[in-house]
């Protein structure tokens, strides 16, 4: 413990002299040769921290920078504007990193940001964080169908986090491809919504995984259906909306970025250090315990893939009148 | 179901009870305490900011340590409330209110001794009543919609003005100061961005943490400057650690008995409701012992019961807080957030199933309650001859100590110019407020609730299609609603019901 803490001091004190010094970045030959500065644009303790967090860890654990320190900060704010910002205007600056996630996507297109995610050099997704059709237990709908026969009919109302964000987003294509009308209701926060749930108030919720995974074991919500391409690794029972012939998929992208500009031969060192990560146990245990699916895609295939999420969500906002 | 109680604690501290565990536990409530001392460095900055140096513990061991310092701060919160009028946290604000005239009276001693005691009696009541209640409160917790947070929140706010007393019409003012900073940020229901300016600092909101320091901790200052204090020789209470005016008197004791255990259950009682949480139980401990009393008068001028029932609910809430943290993984305030987020780092999946799953993890957090509750009265106790000193230091030299700690404390959280900015701002206008009798703790307690309540209530009518119906049909809201109006109609009621008996008299 003691060890741990003078370590953190030492970093601590590295970040700060890393910070005010703008050293001239050294060579690419013989990346990496400095210490590593992995930015948080949110809080400890959320789904970004825990996964870039990880990450780190297993980086060091597997010595796989180097023998280079690694130091990761937290600069949170404007849901995750900030510390975007921030890795933005370390242009062509290989030794910041930073992760992705429904944020990187939905903050550029509902504020007025300096950066936009196709500003990053793109590594690799790492995962990707589907969302579920969550009805409690003693619910009448058993199936996707029921479920769509019932808002034929009735008024049903829908949970989710926030207005705008990727619960709206899975709602939003549902009821457009089923040919039906959900009425949403948007929750701050994950507790909210799952107590919308408990408490009777909304018939369903769009939620993600580990937000619905407690109550999901001890058999108070089924899930009806996972927004994803292909079944969830954690759960595997519950059928995808496509398997339930609802042409949708949509996923939220965990991956990790480097400002933009950097040289093509680092992004080829990350990606194969990534590589390595995603291999190991450590990893798998992550995945397993956040309820994540281990999808991978590498390189400038996932900054395609950054820009078509974008797309969807810019699209999905614009119908229901969240931009213009 | 005692035998079980007793056989889940005694399981809690064959978990809680080894040397690394009772060392962290030291440690995390050393931590809080001095955490509660910086103003508004609350529990939720000090858990967030020490959660990365846990990794490497077990996860018992840290969850331990950093539950230590959201209770601890409970307890050195409160020691700024009394020593320099600056609550040190949210939770403490109402402790200011009689906390500081008694220091001025000269009764510091006592008022310090009371609050740990308090504290320690709170704490270890909301303990008690986790252990015995969670499996029902979790059931009636997870009954709660939109619609009866709504109420609760409404009704936390009626409490609000109604105490604010002398001059109700500042009150509301000063009330509606904080909602309109709490509409600053995205709306929830719409996703529409209000007031921002197009700053991305402002987008998640005006964080109430600048605020609350600014207007309490900037302001007093400002304020003391302003009468020129700092001039003054300090009229400090003469308290002697050895004297026996340090000690409470007999009457202290006699007076607050029941105050304590009142207090302790209104406090978990609120802890339990998420969303409502430490600020809100101590809250209604102050206001609801105030109405009993039968001098509310004294109440505010240095009144030992006005100090005795806000802390005893602020550590109940604490702790019943974690019931809704622990049987549902619902987060009931910032700290518990945080510690949620911590819970989650080490792969712990929050929700019914952790009792189930991880039993060694939930009883050992209990159990570790109780000896965190022990060790923190010790602590308090021990160093309270080393937080009287502070009353000794000339106004000069704390001045600029605590501009100091106020600008550092704001400035870290995250690392935002802005919201030093908004600090400073913040500070000119609660000079201001206490200069012309506005009510500060008014504008940061709606700043807090505000953006719940509107959230709530447009969530409800959303699920109600417009009607106000909902909030009598369902049955808890039904409840919730009969005790607002009843609270409302109460002083309309007992005026016209006096009038009446005294025309009955005349006649």
């Amino acid at each position: 413990m003691l060890a741990k803490k003078v370590k953190f001091i030492v970093s601590a004190a590295a970040v700060s002299v890393a910070a005010y010094s703008n050293v001239a970045i050294a060579d690419e030959s013989n990346y990496p040769s400095q210490t590593l500065n992995y930015i948080i644009a949110f809080g400890p303790g959320g789904g970004n921290d825990l996964m870039s967090r990880t990450v780190v860890e297993i980086l060091n654990d597997y010595d796989l920078f180097g023998g280079q320190n690694i130091v990761v900060e937290n600069r949170a704010g404007g849901s995750g504007a900030i510390g975007f910002s921030h890795v933005n205007r370390q242009h062509d600056n290989p030794y910041y990193a930073t992760s992705t996630s429904g944020n990187f996507i939905t903050t550029p297109l509902t504020a007025n940001t300096d950066w936009a995610p196709g500003d990053f050099t793109p590594i690799g997704l790492l995962a990707s964080d589907a969302m579920f059709l969550v009805v409690r237990e003693d619910s009448d709908y058993h199936s996707v169908d029921d479920f769509v026969e019932a808002a034929q009919s009735s008024r049903i109302i829908v949970g989710g986090t926030g207005s705008a964000g990727p619960s709206r987003v899975v709602a939003s294509l549902f009821a457009d491809e089923a040919g039906i009308s959900l009425e949403y209701v948007p929750a701050g926060t994950g507790g909210e919504m799952v107590t919308a749930l408990t408490s009777n108030s909304v018939q369903a919720i769009v939620a993600n995984p580990s937000e619905v995974a407690g109550q999901i074991a001890a058999g108070n919500f089924r899930a009806l259906a996972y927004s994803d391409g292909e079944r969830s690794d954690v759960y595997p029972d519950v059928p995808t909306f496509q398997e339930s012939g609802y042409d949708l998929s949509f996923s939220l992208p965990r991956g990790v970025v480097l400002p933009g500009g950097v040289d093509s031969e680092i992004q080829e060192w990350w990606i194969s250090a990534l590589k390595e990560v995603v291999e190991t146990e450590e990893w798998n245990n992550y995945l397993e315990t956040n309820s994540l699916s281990g999808t991978y895609i590498w390189g400038d295939e996932f900054g395609d893939y950054l820009s078509e999420t974008s797309e969807t969500f810019e699209q999905t906002l614009r119908n229901i009148g969240a931009i213009d | 179901m005692i035998e079980e109680l007793i056989a889940n604690l005694g399981f809690g501290m064959s978990v809680a009870v080894s040397p690394t565990n009772v060392f962290f536990l030291f440690v995390g409530a050393f931590v809080g305490m001095i955490v509660g001392l910086f103003p508004g460095f609350g529990p939720a900055a000090g858990i967030a900011v020490l959660v990365p140096m846990t990794f490497g513990l077990d996860p018992t061991t840290a969850i331990i340590m950093l539950a230590g310092i959201y209770y601890g701060s409970m307890y050195g919160g409160t020691i700024t409330s009394i020593l320099i009028n600056t609550p040190g946290e949210s939770a403490t604000v109402a402790s200011t209110l009689d906390g500081y005239p008694l220091a001025q009276k000269g009764r510091a001693g006592p008022a310090l001794v009371m609050q740990t005691f308090a504290s320690f009696i709170g704490g270890t009541i909301g303990v008690i009543l986790i252990c015995a209640l969670a499996p029902t409160l979790a059931e009636f917790a997870s009954s709660f919609g939109p619609s009866e947070y709504f109420l609760i929140i409404l009704f936390g706010l009626l409490l609000l003005t109604t105490m604010m007393g002398e001059n109700k019409f500042n009150g509301i003012v000063s009330a509606l100061l904080g909602f309109v900073i709490s509409m600053v940020g995205v709306d929830v229901i719409s996703g529409v961005q209000r007031f921002t300016f197009g700053s991305p600092e402002l987008i998640g909101g005006i964080y109430f943490v600048p605020i609350a320091i600014g207007l309490f901790g900037i302001g007093e200052l400002l304020h003391c400057i302003y009468i020129g204090q700092h001039k003054k020789m300090i009229e400090r209470a003469k308290v002697a650690f050895r004297s026996k005016d340090f000690w409470p008197t007999r009457k202290d004791y006699s007076e607050s008995k029941f105050t304590v255990f009142r207090g302790s259950f209104i406090g978990f009682i609120a802890g339990v409701l998420p969303g409502s949480g430490a600020t809100i139980g101590s809250i209604l401990g102050y206001s609801i012992e105030k109405k009993i009393a039968k001098d509310p008068e004294t109440f505010g001028k240095g009144e030992m019961r006005g100090l005795v029932a806000p802390e005893a609910a602020n550590n109940a809430a604490s702790s019943g807080a974690m019931v809704p943290l622990l049987s549902l993984g619902i987060p009931g305030s910032g700290a518990t957030a945080v510690l949620l987020g911590a819970f989650m780092m080490w792969g712990l999946q929050p929700g019914p199933m952790l009792i189930v799953n991880d039993p060694g993890f939930v009883w050992g957090l209990i159990a570790s309650m109780y000896l965190g509750n022990m060790v923190l009265i010790i602590l308090s106790i021990a160093a309270i001859p080393l937080f009287i000193k502070f009353l000794d230091i000339p106004y000069v030299y704390v001045i600029p100590v605590v501009v100091l700690l106020c600008v550092i404390g704001t400035y870290t959280l995250h690392f935002s110019m802005v919201e030093t900015w908004m600090l400073l701002v913040a500070g000119l206008l609660g000079f201001c407020m206490k200069l012309y009798g506005y009510s500060p703790a008014a504008t940061v307690l709606a700043l807090v609730l505000g953006s719940m309540a509107e959230e709530n209530l447009l969530q409800s009518l959303i699920i109600s299609d417009g009607s106000f119906a909902i909030f009598v049909d369902r049955p808890i809201s039904f409840i919730l609603s009969m005790i607002i109006v009843a609270v409302i109609a109460a002083p309309f009621a007992y005026r016209a019901f006096k009038k009446l008996s005294y025309s009955n008299g005349v006649t």
